[in-house]
């Protein structure tokens, strides 16, 4: 049988060993998807390493990456500074939605501006969406002591329906349109293209900013510290003063905020309007707790394994147009990769020992 | 009464027994595996997995005759047999692929000791995933051709109801009046203790596990054989609410049974008042669909504003860390 034995001393070695096993085991995962999944595996395996330089234009895969791992990585960490107290907010996707809410509103209520002025207040707009939506789970769990992560999962169907409601409801924009969508944001308030062809644009530098920016603050201020207290000895997190039930409303506050802003970014970046759910919402949220934990909740990891996720993603729906592999690929390979993490993740603490297990009788 | 008011309520108990046993079946399940100091947020992935499997097996099990071919090649009328023993396959293979999902937390958690939050949340999202990309390359795009035949009835209900509401009286027996019971609730209370006293914590809280997994996907095949079609996430946060009635039922079998069928009756009466709505108003409709989240979040502050009951009911090692002394 298996046995754990606690480690005495951990280091950087143990942990460096473990992730390595971790993307050994997702590889080795990979390939054997891919063998079961395509009928050239080779060229799948192969195309999936190589695809930005498959095509002809290497910035625009590349850009694609860049795109879609600046989302995750601000969803992810804003919800790392919860699971680091144990505060489980699992809503970010309604955070994300009420972030686009919040940015169109705010749009409309300023009256249709046409400048490019009105793209900050757009952001803002978004943040605040986000963290008010944000703000119901961490007030019940404050105020009335309800499971938050319940409450915040339960406000993501909430969001989603509202978003639809919105868009065939009040908002609702060209009828003739194939879906229910509202009318598109002025061209001039929409972010705007760095390199013309690729998908990078204004929008992807904010989140960029607003990932240094939180990264900073956990990393190297006295209220990073005071959530790392938090995360390790609740108990001494008390004894120093700090409140748990601020470190809720603080933590609920942040990933809704970060949610948001991803919110406001995509609606004014992407799709310049709002348009039902199913349509509108492509998992982010939910695509950032893996994020998180593969990152191991810190802000380096996060960037890491945002970038690995989204290049995995991009890479699979590449060999889907080339070699009609089902891009689904990409979603087996990111929840395996969550689990090999988890699971080696006991080689940090512990060595793993093989025994038989004999059971004597002392005479 | 008058019949239309009767045919009304039957019509909304009928309605209300078809959202509550999947919401019982699966709760009861998460119930013993919370009982041992298991937190396991992967219900709804277990559920929608066990709902797929179902299906296809049912789908496969079911003898398809042609009994007219007036285009040659093409069957214009068919007969479905689906017998008692096929419908049994069926929620044995949902079973099966509930547990060996559960298997997959219960090594991961047990084993290897990985956090049961995040686990629990990946299996949920696996779940949502694999029957994804399983149910598109089985069933085509074309879900709409898939019809599965009727389910067998026993008393004039499924005989799955019947199997969830003598799994209460069940449960609780075995949870309270017996030595197993009190072992799985000794693990779940304070596990060093039960270490101490020599049972293999690990390996009962396992057990639990996959008895949770199996209920999970009797649940969701119940939700895909006898309420609904196929369709991706045909589960619609059931898992969830499964997870909301423990904590209304405080870990008590008959106050889960009971929650169960509240939830049940408010959410067919929902869909009821729905159909009050003349047809043009699609976006009220959907405004409705929420009802049921809104009302679980409401629930959930009424009972939590009583922190004593919560703490006096809960199983006090849940979700955490064991590290046995080595």
């Amino acid at each position: 049988m298996i046995q754990l034995e606690l480690r005495q001393n951990t280091n950087w070695w143990t942990s460096l060993r473990s992730i390595l096993l971790a993307l050994l085991i997702t590889a080795a995962f990979s390939v054997a998807v891919l063998f079961v999944m395509s009928d050239r595996p080779a060229d799948a395996i192969w195309q999936m390493l190589s695809f930005p330089w498959q095509g002809r234009r290497m910035e625009v895969q590349f850009g694609l990456v860049l795109q879609q791992s600046a989302y995750l990585a601000v969803i992810a960490l804003g919800l790392s500074v919860g699971y680091r107290a144990n505060i489980w907010n699992i809503g970010a996707e309604g955070q994300f939605a009420f972030g686009s809410i919040g940015a169109y509103a705010a749009y409309l209520l300023m009256g249709s501006p046409d400048s490019g002025w009105a793209f900050p207040a757009l952001l803002l707009a978004g943040i605040i969406g986000g963290c008010l939506w944000a703000m119901i789970p961490a007030f019940l769990r404050v105020t009335c002591n309800t499971n938050e992560l319940l409450t915040s999962l339960m406000l993501v169907y909430v969001a989603s329906h509202l978003l639809t409601y919105l868009c065939i409801g009040p908002l609702k924009g060209d009828p003739k349109a194939g879906q229910a969508e509202t009318y598109p944001i002025a061209e001039s308030v929409q972010a705007s293209k760095l390199i013309s062809g690729t998908e990078l644009h204004t929008g992807l530098l904010v989140l960029f900013v607003a990932f240094i920016i939180l990264a900073a603050i956990l990393l190297f201020t006295l209220l990073g510290y005071r959530l790392k207290v938090a995360q390790h000895t609740p108990r001494a997190e008390r004894f120093a003063g700090f409140s748990p039930n601020n470190t809720v409303w603080l933590s609920f506050a942040i990933s809704g905020a970060m949610a948001g802003l991803a919110g406001a970014v995509y609606l004014t970046a992407e799709t310049g309007k709002l348009i039902q759910a199913e349509n509108y919402l492509e998992n982010f949220g939910f695509a950032a707790i893996i994020i998180a934990f593969l990152g191991r909740l810190h802000p380096v990891g996060i960037l890491l394994a945002a970038l690995m996720i989204s290049y995995v993603n991009v890479g699979a729906s590449y060999i889907q147009a080339s070699l009609q592999v089902d891009d689904s690929v990409a979603e087996l390979i990111e929840v395996v990769a969550l689990f090999a993490f988890l699971g080696c993740a006991v080689l940090d603490q512990y060595t793993v020992k093989f025994k038989r297990t004999t059971t004597r009788k002392v005479a | 009464m008058n019949p239309e008011t009767i045919l009304f309520l039957s019509n909304l108990l009928t309605a209300a027994v078809l959202l509550a046993t999947p919401l019982l079946l699966a709760a009861l399940g998460e119930l013993v595996v919370e009982k041992s100091g298991v937190l396991n947020l992967g219900v709804e992935g277990m559920m929608l997995i066990g709902a797929l499997f179902g299906y296809i097996a049912a789908y496969n099990f079911q003898t398809i005759t042609c009994l007219e071919e007036l285009i040659p090649g093409m069957c214009t009328k068919e007969e479905r047999v689906f017998t008692f023993t096929d419908y049994l396959l069926a929620l044995v293979s949902a079973a099966l692929a509930g547990a060996v999902l559960a298997a997959l937390f219960g090594f991961l958690t047990q084993t290897l000791r990985a956090n049961h939050v995040a686990v629990g949340l990946g299996l949920t999202i696996l779940g949502a995933g694999l029957t994804n990309s399983l149910g598109s390359n089985f069933f085509g795009v074309n879900y709409t051709s898939v019809q599965v035949a009727d389910h067998p009835e026993v008393f004039g209900q499924d005989l799955l109801v019947w199997f969830s509401l003598l799994a209460v009286p069940v449960i609780w027996y075995a949870l309270q009046k017996t030595r197993m019971g009190l072992v799985i609730r000794a693990v779940g209370e304070n596990h060093d203790s039960a270490y101490a006293l020599g049972y293999r914590v690990a390996r009962i809280r396992f057990w639990c596990i996959l008895f949770g997994g199996a209920m999970a996907g009797l649940a969701g095949a119940f939700i895909v054989l006898v309420h609904v079609d196929w369709k991706e996430g045909v589960t619609v946060g059931k898992g969830w609410l499964a997870l909301a009635l423990i904590l209304f039922g405080t870990w008590k079998p008959l106050r889960v049974l009971a929650g169960a069928y509240i939830f049940g009756l408010l959410w067919a009466s929902e869909l009821r008042l729905d159909n009050l709505f003349p047809a043009y108003q699609l976006e009220w409709k959907t405004m409705l669909t929420t009802a049921p989240y809104i009302f679980t979040i409401l629930v959930l502050v009424i009972i939590s504003r009583n922190p004593r009951m919560i703490r006096q009911n809960a199983p006090a090692s849940l979700g955490k860390p064991f590290n046995p002394p080595s």
